[in-house]
């Protein structure tokens, strides 16, 4: 049985993307936002209702509470305890991939 | 002394009666209008009159027969994907980062003739890395996944083609600004790959002939077929 894969819902704005939880560490606490693992596009939760647009000069994006680079070693996909963490466990579908 | 062939053919029909010499003639006629046509829609060899009576070489034939069956050369969807991933991955990786078609223009930073920036980010590492996982299927992933139907290079061509035509407004082309983001959308006269996911394998894997690219700014962030 592979991992369990999580995600919102596919990206409204590319559309071929899928809305997951992004989590970032810093300082031994955790920040949650929704990143689209196709187009980059944040938003602050799995309403997706506000997106954080990225700032003007950054590489990539960033984290919302922290400001760390999303695809740095500070932040991950979120595994299923991170997502009862946050609260947003009854946000997402679970999809299990074969290996 | 040999007989003329044509002279031969009017005496024999002077021998039968004169009904039967009209039939012979008409059938003769329709045979001269049609065998051409036959040959042309059933793939058929029928040879003319003219060389059945000998005044004309066969060699015709061999030309009528490479004109209509000439093959149309089609992508094969049928295709085992674990063929088509070997290739590309081969490609993908032999020619890393240029592909002979980007220019370097700073560490890590490739710039395509349109003048897409290809630099450090996603996932991956590097946007070409990102869209690289474009070149196969993920029959796993949830929703859609757009592949692209042929090597790291001609999806680089495709990817310049349709910016270039929808930063212009051109026909079957779409623009959208999203905030940081611009999407833009291009339809290409061939297919030029398919839908695959979870969401693509359920429909059969349709083709399609768009492609979806994101930028910010001149940097691509992603680009797939839709």
């Amino acid at each position: 049985m592979g991992t369990p894969f999580l995600y919102v819902e596919s990206c409204p704005i590319c559309g071929d993307g899928l809305c997951r939880i992004r989590v970032c560490v810093q300082d031994q606490k955790i920040a949650g936002c929704i990143l689209c693992d196709e187009c980059e596009a944040v938003w602050t939760d799995p309403s997706l209702k506000d997106r954080i647009a990225q700032r003007p000069g950054a590489e990539g994006p960033e984290c919302p509470t922290f400001g760390l680079s999303l695809w740095s070693r500070s932040s991950h996909w979120a595994n299923v305890g991170e997502a009862c963490l946050l609260g947003w466990f009854d946000r997402v579908h679970l999809s299990i991939a074969s290996e | 002394m040999t007989r003329p062939k044509h002279e031969t053919a009017a005496n024999a029909l002077r021998l039968i009666p004169a009904k039967w010499a009209v039939a012979v003639v008409a059938i003769l006629i329709g045979y001269v209008l049609l065998q051409p046509r036959l040959n042309q829609w059933f793939g058929w060899s029928l040879p003319s009159l003219a060389s059945l009576v000998g005044d004309e070489k066969p060699a015709a034939k061999k030309e009528t027969v490479s004109k209509t069956v000439a093959p149309e050369i089609t992508k094969d969807f049928s295709e085992p994907a674990s063929k088509t991933r070997e290739k590309v991955s081969n490609d993908a990786d032999d020619d890393y980062p240029l592909y002979g078609f980007l220019s370097e223009v700073g560490r890590n930073r490739y710039e395509s003739p349109a003048g897409l920036i290809y630099g450090s980010g996603s996932e991956e590492g590097h946007r070409l890395k990102h869209i690289a996982r474009h070149l196969e299927d993920q029959p796993d992933r949830p929703g859609s996944h757009g592949v692209f139907q042929g090597t790291m290079k001609e999806f680089l061509v495709a990817i310049d083609d349709g910016f270039t035509r929808a930063k212009k407004g051109g026909k079957g082309t779409k623009k959208e600004e999203n905030g940081d983001s611009t999407v833009y959308e291009a339809t290409f006269d061939k297919t030029i790959g398919f839908q695959g996911g979870q969401s693509g394998g359920r429909k059969k894997k349709p083709p399609s002939k768009k492609i979806r690219i994101v930028v910010r700014g001149e940097s691509l962030i992603t680009a797939f077929p839709f």
